[in-house]
């Protein structure tokens, strides 16, 4: 209603954004934009990604003011969201706001993401419903870096359509122009279907990014635990391998989970990135063995294997978590019954597409 | 957090000048505040040993060396990085240990029965990161400002302050490859004084003239490595406007980086410019044979946001001064030897294959760009490499410019360039000075100077840039070579000096300056937070220190000689 009132009338707000590491923006937004997208007009770039109140890219807290928060999938912001979490694309203010964004100021940028060229050099089935994709940057005029920062993710556009599909970087920012992508199928996608039927090493794609606020305490000195479900591992091995390659010292351990052994993947990856740290553990969990498989690893979830290893830690631990919302949930419900305070938890929840 | 050790500290509470909050004004944040305090106690600790040791004939490079990186990192602007700095304690506290052991087999071997120690010797970092950082609110620079009052806690920080210029320099002399047995004991012994302060202002200013004269050594150990890696400074033209290609820019002020850059780039078509402080580098034979040291890109630190944003390659700082890097640049900015920032890539010289890759992975320069070497528009170039073999080389000319009055007087314009509006002071003196009077020019203030033509005096430029803030031994040896000429002492020459200070390299600067006992300089754009009113107050009276005030009236007591 006051949100209707203030657009009949031209009334804007000032909306105060608020950093995770205490840099303040303040702009003015009209009665008819999103947060995000006054944002956007004020030339500031905040992480989003679908604008439509579905992933949960561009989530954040209003801690002052007040707001109409629009249609969107509650399920992304977690089970028990607390008062005044919003999606930004989603959300309109009715008076002056302040918004704690979850995310360092690092994570804003005063451009929209690039739109560029990749080539396809390999698709690679790395286990059931799962498909590692590695693209390759065409030069153009802002060069071939592949520049992001670990937990960012790229879209792709899916090839003879407008449609972007989202996908967690797996490897590091390089300057060779590489992205490295897993993919999990889904039946009857439209992105899954195009890379199980047509897609050719060859092929040349749009994409879009990376960008997301996702990623590392990067000031962090706490150690860092990693859980990440399915094809959620990609942000997981991309943070760890950024640590192995910088020589960051911080204690690390992984969750890897998954439903059954069938889908287990990227063993070596993990191994090669554990032996590359100097403290460093993986587990990779896996929920419901198929009878008769051959799997000598933990049984259970990544949550069960999390729980029985915090009672044993020490110092409490920053922790990433990635995957589905459901596992994210609970990964969460977890660490807060375990002491964690919530502002060390740093999480991000996919859906399938 | 406490920190006053920089120009910019916050002085918005006159009761308690400092940045005192979360941040400081210098993007530092309280935990790496409290780490890096715990680290120069534990530092200090190595000195307690080291220089009992010494005394027992006992010497170990090792401890001056770690001492001076050590507190180098704790430099304004050199290193944000939290992480970094629970290694560096751990590394200092395992290397104290080794000190101990080492002074405490010396003491028996020579029949002695060693000292049992305290203070920084026996502290014991805590183990978890939380109760490190909560060790770190009792070793800050202020602790004990209750009992001991703010002049004593101001002097005690002087010395802090100049002993970690002193070790910079150090540092960077040393990574040349150049050490020298007394600097090392004077860092040793400066260490050690501080972990056991007196509680009295006469000793500690004392000691705070000490330190000046050791960065005496240490300046001329610093001149002595550059000249003989590089060669002496000659005039030389430096383009401004950027060529065509691939480009890496450099900043800070470590010319063994630099030169391990031009190694690394050699023959791969990439272009390295001089950023800041490296713009003298130009200057030295060695470095300009690279016929890939392409030119100078940008100004003084201060502006590093906008010119990194805008440069199209990547860039790497030496050493201070680091800001807090942008998202437009942060994925290309790479830091080496002391300086760190969490979330930048740290490069050691093994690495430079991966800058190499970098830059030729970025656009770089395209041709013909308005502003570019190849582009619309005049060329640009600006002349540095007057140090003191080059000024000295025209002394007869220069003395009897002085003789015959058509060199009024010289203006020393030296030291750190910052943001604060009253920095413009330094450009109105160069700008207002009498024809008469020759320009010379130290450190990063020249940029708010040399873009303007000055003119000659008798074919002599009326500006003369002298180098670094790293070159002040430069500037001293001409000061000196013409008081000799002239027979006079350097305070009867028709010289002013005109100081902008920043950081703690300045304040090392201010104390060989003050312990050479010399007077009249003006300082500013602010005076140090640290230094209370009664400190001030004596180093007026002994030395008639001014802060800087009026540009006009200031002009007119300089060429007064006052």
């Amino acid at each position: 209603m006051t949100a209707v009132t203030d657009t009949a009338t031209g009334v804007t707000h000032e909306v105060v954004l608020s950093t995770s590491d205490g840099v303040e923006n303040t702009l003015v937004c009209p009665p008819d934009l999103s947060i995000l997208e006054a944002a956007a007009d004020a030339g500031t770039y905040l992480p989003s990604m679908c604008g439509q109140g579905t992933c949960g890219a561009c989530a954040a807290h209003v801690s002052a003011g007040s707001y109409v928060l629009g249609e969107h999938d509650p399920s992304v912001l977690g089970s028990d969201p607390t008062e005044g979490t919003v999606l930004l694309c989603r959300t309109t203010p009715t008076a002056d706001c302040r918004v704690e964004l979850p995310y360092d100021r690092t994570r804003i940028v005063d451009s929209p993401p690039p739109v560029r060229r990749a080539t396809v050099t390999a698709i690679d089935v790395v286990a059931e419903a799962t498909v590692r994709l590695r693209l390759g940057l065409v030069a153009d005029e802002l060069g071939m870096a592949a520049e992001f920062d670990p937990g960012q993710f790229l879209q792709v556009q899916v090839p003879g359509t407008e449609e972007l599909r989202a996908y967690s970087l797996a490897n590091c920012g390089n300057w060779d122009g590489e992205f490295e992508l897993f993919v999990r199928v889904q039946p009857g996608g439209l992105f899954s279907t195009w890379l199980t039927t047509t897609a050719a090493v060859g092929d040349v794609v749009t994409v879009h990014g990376p960008r997301g606020a996702f990623g590392l305490r990067e000031n962090g000195l706490r150690p860092r635990w990693f859980v990440g479900g399915g094809t959620g591992l990609a942000p997981m091995l991309s943070m760890m391998r950024r640590m192995a390659e910088w020589g960051e010292a911080q204690p690390a351990r992984l969750y890897f989970g998954v439903n059954t052994v069938a889908e287990v993947f990227a063993q070596d990856e993990i191994a090669e990135v554990v032996a590359a740290l100097p403290d460093a553990a993986a587990t990779t969990c896996v929920w419901h063995p198929e009878p008769g498989a051959s799997w000598d690893g933990f049984v259970g979830t990544p949550v069960d294997a999390l729980v029985r290893d915090l009672a044993g830690s020490g110092e409490p631990p920053d922790v990433y978590v990635c995957g589905p919302p459901a596992m994210v949930d609970a990964v969460e419900r977890a660490l807060a019954a375990a002491g964690i305070p919530a502002e060390q938890v740093r999480a991000e929840r996919f859906t399938a597409s | 957090m406490f920190c006053y050790q920089c120009e910019q500290t916050d002085r918005s509470n006159p009761e308690l000048l400092g940045c005192s909050t979360a941040k400081g004004n210098c993007g530092k944040d309280d935990t790496t505040a409290a780490l890096q305090d715990v680290l120069i106690h534990v530092t200090l600790g190595i000195g307690q040993y080291a220089a009992r040791l010494r005394a027992l004939g006992g010497v170990d490079p090792a401890y001056a060396d770690f001492g001076a990186y050590a507190l180098f990192t704790t430099l304004t602007n050199v290193n944000f990085n939290p992480t970094r700095f629970v290694t560096l304690i751990a590394e200092a506290a395992a290397l104290r240990d080794t000190a101990k052991a080492a002074y405490e087999e010396a003491a028996r071997a020579a029949g002695q029965e060693p000292e049992q120690l305290d203070g920084p010797a026996t502290f014991a970092p805590a183990s978890g990161v939380g109760a490190l950082v909560a060790q770190g609110a009792a070793v800050r620079v202020d602790a004990g400002l209750d009992v001991l009052g703010a002049d004593v806690v101001g002097l005690r920080s002087l010395n802090l302050y100049g002993l970690k210029g002193v070790c910079a320099y150090t540092h960077h002399a040393n990574v040349l490859g150049f050490r020298d047995e007394t600097v090392d004991a004077g860092i040793e012994k400066a260490l050690a004084f501080l972990a056991e302060p007196p509680t009295e202002l006469d000793p500690l200013l004392e000691h705070a003239m000490a330190l000046g004269t050791l960065n005496l050594s240490v300046m001329e150990l610093l001149d002595r490595a550059n000249t003989e890696s590089f060669g002496t400074p000659t005039p030389s033209g430096v383009r401004l406007a950027p060529v065509p290609g691939k480009a890496i820019l450099v900043s800070g002020h470590d010319m063994g980086d630099l030169k391990a850059i031009l190694e690394a780039t050699a023959g791969t078509g990439v272009n390295v410019y001089t950023h800041g402080e490296m713009l003298p580098a130009h200057g030295y034979p060695e470095l300009k044979a690279y016929p890939h040291l392409a030119g100078n890109y940008g100004g003084a630190w201060q502006d590093q946001h906008s010119e990194f944003a805008a440069f199209p390659g990547p860039i790497v700082m030496t050493s201070n001064c680091l800001i807090e890097p942008q998202p437009a640049y942060r994925g290309r900015i790479f830091t080496m030897g002391p300086v760190g920032w969490a979330g930048l890539r740290h490069l050691e010289h093994a690495d430079l294959a991966l800058l190499v890759k970098a830059a030729q992975a970025l656009p770089g320069f395209p041709e013909h760009a308005e502003g570019a070497a190849d582009g619309p528009g005049e060329e640009r170039t600006l002349t540095v490499g007057f140090a003191r073999d080059a000024v000295l080389g025209v002394a007869d000319q220069v003395i009897e410019a002085v003789r015959t009055g058509q060199i009024g007087r010289f203006f020393l314009i030296g030291g750190c360039d910052g943001a604060k509006p009253g920095r413009n002071y330094y450009s109105e003196i160069a700008s207002q000075a009498p024809d008469d009077t020759v320009l010379l020019t130290l450190g990063c203030a020249k940029y708010r100077i040399n873009g303007e033509d000055y003119g000659t005096i008798g074919g002599i430029p009326r500006l003369l840039d002298i180098g670094q803030c790293n070159d002040t031994y430069s500037a001293l040896k001409i000061a000196q070579a013409l008081a000799g000429a002239f027979e006079v002492g350097v305070n009867d020459l028709p010289l002013s000096l005109f100081v902008s200070w920043f950081e703690q390299k300045a304040a090392a600067v201010l104390l060989t300056l003050l312990s050479l006992g010399i007077t009249n300089i003006r300082l500013g754009p602010t005076l140090p937070a640290f230094l209370t009113e009664a400190a001030v107050d004596v180093l007026v009276e002994k030395f008639a220190i001014k802060p800087i005030g009026d540009v006009q009236e200031d002009l007119a007591a300089a060429m007064a000689g006052a």
